[in-house]
C-alpha cells in the first residue's frame, strides 16, 4: 500500500495567455506543498489568488506551465488518480432535469462503482449528506444548501480516498454550513483526506489539521493549524477569584491578593486575523 | 476497455436525455413533420414530375434541411451547455477521459438525430404508401403501369441521411472542441456543411483540369480530402422511386466514407479537446 502523501505539489506554476498579443498572467507561482493522508487540509486565500486554478491542475482540468503534481502516488490527470478522488466544484451546477438520486447514481457509474453496488453506494452517500428524503426531487427544485449537499454526495459516492471541496459552504446559511462541517469531520473519521477551499475561516480553523494560504499566486504560509496560530513567544495566565483590585496589581503581586494561577497557556490569534494580516500585508507592500 | 465503454454509454445516455428534452428539438421535429404531412396538399405543384416524386422530394428536402440545422445547432449547443454551465467540470473531474466525453456526446447527438430522421421517414413512408395504393388502383383501372415505390429504398436513404448527419455532428464537435463560443461554432460549422454539399464541384473540376494552375489544382485536391462530400448521401429519389438507377456500391462507398470521416473528426476533436482548459 502506498503510504506517501495524498497530494504532492512541487514547483507548480501556471501562466494564462491573455489577448491576441499573448500577454502572460501568472495565476500560480512556484507553489509547493504536501498533504499527508488522512488529514483535512485548508487551502485559503482571497478571490483570484490561484486556489481554484491549483485545484483544477491537481484534478487535471487545467495543464500546468511548470511543476509536478502527484495524487495518492499516481501522476495527476490520470484516470487512476481521478477514480480515487472526489470533487465538489465551486457553485456546483448539475443537470437540472435529473433527480438527486439519479445524479448520484450516474456519477457512481461514471466513477466505476460496480452495477450491483450502485444502489447501496447511492443510499449511503445520500444518507451521509442528509439528502435521502429529497433524493427523488429534480435538481432544479433544490435550494443552494441542497445543491451543495447533493454535490458532496456525488463527490463521495465512489468512496474516494481523497475528497476535494471547493467552497462547499458558499451561499449556504450558518446551519447548513455547520452541517457541512460535520460531514467533513465524519469523512475524516473514516480516514479520508480532505482538501477544503473556503472563506469561512472559523470553520476552517475548527475542521482543518493543516492550512496553506495563497496570495497573488504564491504560497505565503503552510503548516499545522496549531503551529501557525499559536504564539510561542507569549503566555496566558488564567487566574481565579480575580477582583478589580487584584487586576490592577496583578503583575506585581498576584499572589498577595488571594488569586491563584491555575494554568499557563500560549495565546492564540484567530485564523481570521492571521489571514487578514498576511493578505492585506502583502497587498500594502 | 469495458469500463471505458461503460463511461461512454453513460455519457451518451445523459446527452440523449438532455437533447430530447429540449424545446428546439421538439419544435424542429413538429415543424418537419408538418412539412412532410403538407406535401400531400401541395402535390398539384408537381412541375411535371410524378406525384410520388414530388412528395418524396418535399419530404426528403424537409429531412435534409431541418436535419442539418438540428445537427449543427444541437451538437454545438450540447457541447457548450456543458462548458458554460460548468457541468463539464464535475464530469471531467471523474475518471472520464476527454475522448470518452466527446465520443459520448457524439453518440448521444447522433441517436437524437436518428430519432428525428427515422420518425420523419416513417411518416413519409406512410404517406407515400397510402398515396401509392391509390395511384396503383387508378393506373390499373386505365391500363397504365403502376408507379414504382420502394419503402426499403426509402429507409436505405434514411440510413444514408443518418450517416450524413453523423458526419455533420462529428464535424461540429471537432469545431466546438477548438472554438470558444457557441456562435462561432454554429457559423463555421454551417459554412463547412455548405462546403461539404458543394464539394462534388471541386471533384468534377479536378476531372476536367482545363486551364487550372498548379496552386488551384493543389488547393482543390486538398479540399476534396479535408471536406467530406455530403452530396454523395443524397440519392433518395433513386433509392425510393427508381432503385435500378443507383450505381453499384454507391451506398456502401458513401457509408464507408462517412464512417471514416466520423472517426477522423472525433479523433482530431479529442486531440484538440485534451488541450482545452476547463
Amino acid at each position: 500500500m502506498n503510504t506517501g502523501p495524498a497530494i504532492a505539489v512541487k514547483g507548480l506554476t501556471k501562466d494564462f495567455r491573455i489577448g491576441l498579443r499573448g500577454l502572460k498572467l501568472r495565476a500560480v507561482d512556484n507553489v509547493s506543498f504536501e498533504i499527508p493522508r488522512g488529514q483535512v487540509f485548508g487551502l485559503l486565500g482571497p478571490n483570484g489568488c490561484g486556489k481554484s486554478t491549483t485545484l483544477k491542475i491537481i484534478l487535471g482540468l487545467v495543464s500546468p506551465t511548470a511543476g509536478e503534481v502527484s495524487i495518492l502516488g499516481f501522476p495527476f490527470a490520470t484516470t487512476a488518480a481521478r477514480s480515487r478522488t472526489g470533487f465538489l466544484p465551486e457553485a456546483p451546477y448539475f443537470h437540472k432535469f435529473l433527480s438527486g438520486r439519479e445524479l448520484v447514481a450516474y456519477c457512481a457509474r461514471l466513477s466505476g462503482v460496480k452495477p450491483e453496488s450502485v444502489n447501496q453506494a447511492v443510499e449511503e452517500a445520500l444518507a451521509l449528506t442528509a439528502m435521502t428524503e429529497a433524493g427523488d426531487r429534480t435538481i432544479g427544485t433544490y435550494s443552494k444548501g441542497m445543491l451543495q449537499r447533493i454535490g458532496l454526495a456525488q463527490a463521495i459516492v465512489h468512496d474516494p480516498e481523497l475528497v476535494i471541496l471547493d467552497e462547499p459552504t458558499a451561499g449556504v446559511d450558518p446551519v447548513g454550513s455547520a452541517a457541512i462541517g460535520q460531514m467533513i469531520k465524519a469523512m475524516k473519521s473514516k480516514g479520508k483526506t480532505i482538501v477544503l477551499c473556503s472563506h469561512l475561516l472559523g470553520q476552517v480553523e475548527q475542521v482543518c489539521d493543516r492550512i496553506a494560504i495563497m496570495d497573488r499566486g504564491k504560497l505565503v504560509l503552510e503548516g499545522r493549524v496549531d503551529d501557525v496560530l499559536t504564539r510561542r513567544d507569549q503566555n496566558i495566565i488564567t487566574v481565579e477569584n480575580l477582583s478589580p483590585e487584584a487586576r490592577r496589581a496583578a503583575e506585581e503581586a498576584l499572589a498577595q491578593h488571594g488569586a491563584k494561577i491555575t494554568s499557563v497557556t500560549h495565546p492564540r490569534r484567530s485564523l481570521d486575523d492571521l489571514f487578514r494580516e498576511l493578505v492585506t500585508g502583502s497587498r500594502d507592500a | 476497455m469495458k469500463s471505458s465503454l461503460t463511461r461512454i454509454s453513460w455519457m451518451t445516455r445523459l446527452t440523449f436525455l438532455e437533447a430530447i428534452r429540449q424545446r428546439f428539438f421538439a419544435f424542429l421535429i413538429l415543424l418537419s413533420a408538418a412539412l412532410v404531412l403538407s406535401s400531400v396538399s401541395f402535390r398539384f405543384l408537381d412541375f411535371g414530375h410524378g406525384e410520388l416524386k414530388f412528395v418524396c422530394d418535399f419530404g426528403f428536402g424537409g429531412m435534409f434541411l431541418f436535419g442539418s440545422v438540428l445537427a449543427v445547432v444541437m451538437s454545438a449547443q450540447l457541447f457548450f451547455a456543458e462548458m458554460d454551465n460548468r457541468t463539464a467540470l464535475t464530469l471531467l473531474a471523474k475518471p472520464v477521459s476527454r475522448t470518452e466525453f466527446l465520443v459520448g456526446k457524439f453518440i448521444g447527438v447522433w441517436l437524437v438525430l436518428g430519432v428525428f430522421i427515422f420518425t420523419l421517414s416513417t411518416l413519409l413512408a406512410i404517406i407515400l404508401w397510402a398515396r401509392c395504393q391509390e395511384l396503383t388502383a387508378a393506373a390499373i383501372e386505365v391500363g397504365k403501369a403502376p408507379p414504382e415505390l420502394s419503402i426499403k429504398g426509402l429507409f436505405s436513404y434514411t440510413g444514408m441521411q443518418w450517416a450524413r448527419l453523423g458526419v455533420v455532428a462529428a464535424m461540429i464537435l471537432m469545431v466546438a472542441s477548438l472554438a470558444r463560443t457557441f456562435l462561432f461554432t454554429v457559423i463555421v460549422g454551417s459554412m463547412l456543411v455548405v462546403a461539404g454539399q458543394l464539394q462534388w464541384l471541386a471533384q468534377e473540376t479536378l476531372l476536367k483540369p482545363g486551364d487550372l494552375n498548379f496552386f488551384s489544382k493543389a488547393l482543390l485536391s486538398i479540399s476534396t480530402y479535408i471536406i467530406p462530400n455530403l452530396q454523395q448521401f443524397n440519392i433518395g429519389d433513386a433509392l425510393t422511386l427508381d432503385h435500378g438507377s443507383v450505381a453499384d456500391g454507391a451506398v456502401t462507398l458513401a457509408l464507408f466514407s462517412g464512417t471514416c470521416y466520423i472517426v477522423v473528426f472525433i479523433f482530431i476533436g479529442s486531440l484538440i479537446f485534451r488541450q482545452r482548459e476547463i
